[in-house]
This record gives C-alpha cells, structure tokens and sequence, in this order.
C-alpha cells in the first residue's frame, strides 16, 4: 500500500514560514513572559530576605544539645536538617562533613510550638513565628486567610511564616457571641441546616468546625440550642471533621463532652467541678485547650506586661504590643481561682490539656502569650514536661496537624532553640536564641519602624471641609477618594460622583476581607502626610442621605496605626444633618487629625449614601 | 500513485495516510490560515488593538491605583480572546462557505478536521498576541503585579476560553452570509461582552443587570480569570466551567445542523 502523494511544498512562499514561526514563537513568548511578570513586592523582599539567610541550605545539623522532641527529653542529641525536613534524630548519628553544624551545648531544641488557640489577623503570622510559634491552630478567621496560607502549607510553607490551619467561620446564630466583630458569619439556623453547613465550610478549607456555645457573660446572649450543637458535632463527625467549642459555663461543657464534642477550647469559668463531673469528661475523651493567659488578663494583665519586659520584649512588634496594652472592659466579675483550680483537677484527672492563648484578644499578643501560658499551666499542676508536650506533640496530635510538632525523620524542620533546660525550669522557652521554620532560620528583631515625627498644620479659620460644589476637591486642596478593603485582601468596590452638589458614594461590599468597607476618604492636610490641629474644634457635622443602612465615618490620626476609631451614623431617605462630637472618636488625637473616611461596613451587599456640607467646628 | 488520484473524492481513506503526513497537512493548513488572517487587515488590526486600547482607557488611566487595572486586566483579556475567537470563526467560515472556499477543501485529501484545527491555531495566536499586549501594559503602565503563577493561570484560563467562543463562532458562521456575518457577530459580541461586564467591572452594574449577566457565557470565562485573582464574585468555578462546556456543546451541535443543511 502506498500512501497519496501530496505534492510537497518546495518553494514554501516567505509569509508561510513566519506563519510557522508565530505559530511556535508567540505562544512560547507568552509563556516565557507570564514566567517574568513582575510580582508582588511582598514575595520580592521574602526571596531576598531568605537569600540572606541563605535559604538554598536548608541543610544543617544542631549538636551537642538537649532534645526535646515532643513527648520525651534526650539529654544530648543531634537532629539532622535536610531540604527542610528532619532528616534523622539521635545520640550518635554519622552526618556528613560538609554538613553545617550549629552547636547546641547549654541549650535545648525543641519542635516549634503550635498554639491551639488563636484568631489570625494582619502580621500575626509573621509576629508568631518570631515567639518560636511556628503552627498557629486558628478557631476563628476569614477563610480567605486560611485559603491563602493553604496552597502553602503543604510543602515547607511560606517563608517567615508560621503555618495555618483553622476552623474557618465558627458556627453561632444571629446575634450570637462571633457576630459581634463586624465579620458577616454565616448562621446555623437549625439542626437540618447542620450537614449543609458543615459542608460549606469544609469546601472553604475548613481544618475542623468549631461551636460557640456563649450564653453571655452577665448579660444575655442568644446562642445555638443543645438539638442544633448535637447535629453539628455529628455532621462534622459524618464528614470528616473533628469538632470544638467554645463553652465559659461548665454544664455547656458537659454537655458537648457528652455529646461527643473532640475538644473546649477554653476552661469553663462559672464554677467549680465535682468528682462525678470530672469523671464525665474523663470518659468523653474530649480535650481542654485552657487559654488561662487570656482569663488571667481579665484579672490581672500585670504577669503578661512584666514578660514584655524580659528577653521577649525585644521580639514585639507594634501591633502585638497594641494588643497587649488593650484590656478588657473591667466589669468582669470572675474568680481567678476557678479556671485555674479547674486545670489543675483536669491535669490530675489525665484529661489532655493543650496550650493556647486566645491572641490577639486584650492583654494577649501572637506567639508572645503562649510563653505565658506555659508558664500558667506549670503553675497549675502539670510538669514542664506535661507543659512543653501540651504545645507540641499533643496539640499536633488532637488538632489532627500532621509532620508538626514532632523532632522525628520526615517532620518539617520547625525548630527552636533556647538557652537552659525548659524540662526543668519552662521559663527557658523565653530565652529564644534560634527559630527556623521548615529549616530557614527566622530573623528574631521585630522590624521596629521608628514613629515618624508627623508634621502638623494649624487648623484653618473656615470650618467647612468640602462641599462638592467644585467636584471632589476639599477645601484643604486634598481630593476625596476611594477607600475600599483591597489592600486587606478584600474585594469590596465603590464610586464616587458629585451629583447636584452632594457626594454620591455607590458600591458593594463584597466577601473577601475580614472586615469589609468600601467608602470615600480625603486626607485633611496640605498633602497627606500633614497632621492638622484640630484640637480647638469640638465637632464633626455634615449632612447625609442614603439607603436606609448605617454607615461609619472613621477618623485618622497620628501615625495611622492599628484601627482608627469610627462612629456610625443612619441614613434615610431625607437629608439629615449629623453631628458627631470628635471626643465620641476613642483613640483619635484631634491634635494630630490626618484624615477622615465614610464608609459602609460590616453587611455585606450594594449600599447608597451621599454626603454634603463636611465640617469640622 | 497519480495526484488526480489523491484528489479525487471521496478523500483517501486517513487510515492509509502517515501520521507525520497527517500532521503536515495540518501543519500547512494552519501556517496558510494564519497568513491569510493576518492579512486580512480589517480583520486583524481591530481584534489586535481594540482590547489593548479599550484596557488603556479605562483600566490603566483612569482606573490606576484603584485595584481596577487588575480586575480589567482580566475582563478586557477575556474580551480579546472572545473577540479573536467569534471573529474568526464567524466571519471566517462564513466568508469560506460562501466563496466556496470550504467546500473546495472537502473535495481536497486534506484531513477534514484540519480546517477547524487551523482556525482554533489562529484564533490561538492572535489570543496569545493580545495577551501579550494586554500583560505589557498592565506590568508597565498599570503596575499590576500577581504572582508569577496568577499571570500563568491568567494565559491558560484565557486561552482555554478561546474554545467555547470559536464553537460560538462556527455557530454563527455556518448560519449567516458572508456580508452580514460582522454585523451579527457584534450583535452578540459586544452587548454580551458590556453585560457579563468585561468593560466596567460587574459590581458596578445595576442588581438586575448582574443577575441577567449570569446568563451569558462571558461572564463564566471573565469569573473564570478573575478567580485566578482572587477578585471572582465566589460562585463554584465548576458552574461556569459546565456553562462554558454546556455552550460548546450546543453551538457545536448548531453549526453542525447549519452545515448540514447547506
């Protein structure tokens, strides 16, 4: 058989041939170019910060140190680091020569600690690791957060940061304890809404499901029914998942123990416990992540600002000491001895206690109060031993965490090294020399921006600030604009037009940051970075009109850190005109006011609202 | 063997022709398509300029530093392939089915997949070529930075969207003449492309509207790219990619009764 002849082309015309080299050539120009596509900056400084520490090693051994390798010491060993794993741990392990070798005498290498209690937010993952924290078990974020540090976590994660694993949105009902940070949550309204509920969140990411079981303290708060906590421990249990609560009141804790609950992610607080209690829970199997730093910071903050002090002062940056320097409202009417006779009986009894520390809530800061912590449950019956194990192997071990919380072959290299032997004495855990996580060495300063000397304006004799009679300038020359959530990684839009004469600020607000707003903002000096002094004014007024939802203004001032504080206001079809005292503005330096911003927040979906008339008097 | 032999209908059966003479002919054919596209400037210029000059309006000047230049960059990317795709397989198979242009390469041996394979190459190079402008711009002018695997994921999302719009394409142009096949083709082309909101982003458009965009296969392939982003409006990625399949299948099985019956 032979084949047709198809006449070959022989003399093939020019054009044919660049047809053929576009045909390869443009796509693999278009390859090549995604491949060179500039890159956020972040991941810019993170490369260059590890090619300072040489990340292209993650290879190394520490000697001559003590061991603790989750669950039992080794009074000398060596661990052997290779491309971020542990390679190999034991008292006489051949390595090779041209391995490098860090000295350990004096010290001791323990697993990076997991803290089984905290809710991510902002730089905490970066702040954590610095405390030696290299695993933080989250009980409650945006899932974008935690589907962001997914896609990493499962090689040797992201560079500087400690891991994420998390319970994503916790299940609570309207109005329930978890609805009140502004964070839209979705709600279980019902025990046959468990299963689908349950499933939203494990395609979100979910690691585990957390419940608040939250009757309010002092006051009255709704909070889910025993039929709809029992779905949800057994949808997740159906699906997968394990399932924690969240319980301040010991017969809630009973009964989600009873009821098959894994864990409490904090000590109850109302009372004490009875033998036959105690035995129930014994029975259950459930876990207690006490979180007693964060109890005892409604009590008394003053053991936490007094480790700030110590050799961990140093590792603070600015947000962790603004969370450690918030409080509580001082109303809580709570004895001290009932969480901390609590642990102690459950310790007694063999009930796995975990170490969290419930950051970033007042009083606490990331990484930094699980040393506190630690110290807190030596102080309340368990052994360094139990203490150390409480946040390393056990915590790996309920949570479900795997290749952490171990120095064992195959885990990740997550390390840390302090001087002495916190076996004996567990306040070496504060003595950190070295931290790496997945064997790159972790830079233990915190970057501390000195605080800028802000330039301040007199404030102009003309009170008004804008009336969008001209367009969108203010009179202070400044124009407004967008604000919107985008650089939290939200995705909330907004517009802006001046419309009779009024600003007309349209949008959405859409699920992405955890706080979204969207909303209009002009700066109120010369140019931006002009502080203005309005410390002889009383007031901010304008007048409004919009949809019917509420809005806030926020104003900024000083250096611009942490959360500026808001008012917020209601809007009705009718222009209304508001006034809001600058005082009501807690934290903000009328001396030093640097901008202001209206914006919706909170609910998600479209809003309306215009603005006239702007203020200051 | 006698070359009025090999062109004589019915076509040789392929099963007697090599592989490697298979894929020359597919080869050529592709290489002639390109050439005849490009060459055709009224087509070529506008699908390879507007969407860079749309996206430098409105996505660079006047929507820098407002987290606008990446969501266009991703819609006006989705309009650019549309548009390469429905032009070219519009009008071109229409323009090839009224000069008699198709039906003289049935009565070839040329592999009858071959005519498709070659339009879908073009449609795919001039994609990439607009990607490229459109990736130029946004890196320089927008400062628009993803990371290396968002702008890879952003190509290959685009670029697999070439395919439900030339089967959208193919169902046009086995329907209309050669004359109207521009008109219609932007009948459908540009209101769908405004509606799913490749030029303004779809949250600024009016509740009702956004609703109805849901309803348009655009929409699918632009919250397709945009969720490369991360700036989709969250619904499931699989919903747009069935509506996308769901699309390609009935436009194929459209263009296949159009052809048919001519």
């Amino acid at each position: 058989m032979s084949e047709p002849a198809i006449p070959e082309h022989e003399h093939r015309p020019k054009a044919l041939r660049w047809a053929g080299l576009s045909i390869v050539g443009i796509p693999t120009l278009l390859l090549t170019m995604t491949l060179l596509m500039p890159t956020p900056e972040i991941t810019a400084e993170a490369s260059q910060e590890s090619a300072e520490t040489n990340s292209d090693s993650t290879s190394f051994a520490v000697v001559n140190a003590r061991v603790f390798d989750g669950e039992r010491t080794h009074p000398k060993a060596t661990v052997w680091v290779e491309n971020g794993h542990i390679q190999a741990m034991g008292p006489d392990l051949e390595l090779p020569d041209d391995l490098e070798r860090v000295d350990g005498s004096g010290h001791t290498l323990m697993p990076g600690l997991l803290d089984a209690h905290v809710h991510t937010w902002g730089s905490s993952r970066a702040d954590a690791v610095r405390f030696g924290v290299t695993t933080v078990l989250d009980q409650f974020t945006s899932p974008t957060e935690l589907q962001k540090a997914r896609k990493h976590r499962d090689g040797t994660g992201d560079a500087g940061l400690a891991d994420l694993f998390s319970a994503g949105y916790l299940a609570t009902v309207d109005g329930g304890h978890g609805t009140q940070f502004g964070m839209p949550v979705p709600q279980v309204a019902s025990p046959e809404a468990a299963d689908a509920w349950v499933k939203a969140r494990k395609e979100e990411g979910s690691d585990w499901i957390k419940i608040v079981v939250e009757p309010g303290w002092g006051q009255s708060l709704p909070t889910l029914d025993p039929p709809t906590i029992a779905a949800l421990i057994d949808a997740a249990h159906r699906q997968g998942l394990k399932a924690v609560v969240h319980a301040s009141l010991l017969d809630d804790a009973l009964r989600v123990a009873e009821l098959g609950a894994d864990g409490l992610v904090h000590v109850w607080r109302d009372r004490e416990i009875d033998d036959a209690e105690l035995e129930t829970l014994k029975r259950s199997g459930i876990f207690v992540v006490p979180t007693l730093v964060v109890v005892e910071g409604m009590v008394d903050p003053e053991p936490s600002m007094a480790l700030a002090e110590g050799p961990l002062g140093s590792s603070l940056s600015a947000p962790q000491r603004a969370s450690l320097e918030r409080r509580f409202p001082p109303s809580t009417k709570l004895d001290w001895a009932v969480p901390t006779q609590s642990v102690r009986r459950l310790a007694e009894a063999g009930v796995p206690i975990l170490a969290g520390s419930d950051a970033p809530n007042p009083s606490t800061a990331f990484g930094f109060s699980l040393h506190r912590e630690l110290q807190l449950l030596t102080e309340n019956g368990l052994s360094p031993e139990q203490a150390l194990r409480a946040a390393t192997s056990l915590a790996a071990d309920h949570f479900g965490v795997p290749k952490r919380g171990r120095i064992a072959e195959g885990q990740l290299a997550d390390l840390v090294l302090v001087a002495g032997d916190p076996t004996a004495d567990i306040t070496a855990t504060q003595r950190i020399r070295k931290v790496w996580k997945s064997g790159r060495p972790v830079k233990l300063a915190a970057e501390q921006q000195a605080a800028p000397e802000i330039a301040t304006a007199p404030a102009p004799d003309d009170t008004l600030l804008a009336d969008f009679d001209n367009g969108l300038s203010s009179r202070s020359g400044q124009a407004w604009m967008k604000t919107t959530d985008d650089r939290m990684g939200g995705k909330s839009v907004v517009d802006l037009q001046v419309v009779d004469g009024a600003l007309r600020i349209t949008g959405e607000l859409l699920q992405g940051a955890m706080f979204p707003w969207a909303g209009a903002m002009t700066f109120l000096g010369p140019n931006p970075s002009v502080a203005v002094d309005f410390s002889a004014r009383k007031e901010l007024s304008f007048r409004a009109r919009g949809d019917g939802r509420s809005y806030s203004v926020m104003l900024f001032s000083g250096d611009m850190q942490g959360i500026p504080p808001s008012l917020t206001f209601e809007s009705s079809d009718d222009w209304t005109r508001i006034t809001l005292p600058l005082k009501g503005f807690r934290g903000a330096e009328p001396a030093k006011l640097r901008a202001v911003s209206f914006a919706a927040t909170g609910q998600l979906g479209g809003f309306r609202f215009e603005i006239d008339d702007v203020e200051i008097r | 063997m006698s070359r009025a032999q090999a062109l004589s209908p019915p076509c040789p059966s392929t099963a007697s022709v090599s592989l490697s003479r298979r894929l020359s002919a597919y080869w050529t054919e592709s290489c002639y398509e390109l050439v005849s596209v490009f060459r055709q400037l009224d087509f070529s210029l506008p699908t390879l300029l507007f969407p860079a000059m749309f996206y430098l309006f409105f996505g660079v000047l006047f929507g820098k530093g407002s987290g606008m230049s990446s969501y266009l960059l991703a819609t006006y990317g989705a309009f650019g392939v549309i548009g390469t795709a429905l032009f070219g397989f519009g009008v071109g198979t229409a323009v090839a089915r009224e000069s008699g242009e198709l039906r003289l390469k049935q009565v070839t041996p040329m592999p009858a997949g071959a005519f498709l394979v070659s339009k879908i190459i073009a449609a795919l190079v001039f994609s990439c070529i607009v990607l490229i402008e459109l990736f130029l711009l946004a890196a320089t002018l927008g400062g628009v930075r993803f990371e290396a695997h968002q702008w890879l994921g952003l190509a290959a999302v685009l670029l697999l969207g070439t395919l439900p719009f030339s089967a959208f394409g193919l169902a046009i142009g086995t329907h209309v003449s050669g004359k109207g096949a521009p008109a219609v083709v932007n009948l459908f082309y540009l209101p769908m492309a405004f509606l799913s909101g490749l030029w303004i982003p779809i949250t600024m458009l009016p509740e009702v509207m956004q609703k109805l965009a849901f309803a348009l296969p655009p929409f699918h392939l632009s919250q397709l790219a945009l969720g490369v982003i991360q700036l989709d409006s969250g619904y499931p990625w699989p919903i747009h990619v069935a509506v996308l399949a769901a699309v390609t299948f009935i436009c194929l099985g459209i263009a296949a009764r159009g052809y048919r019956r001519r």
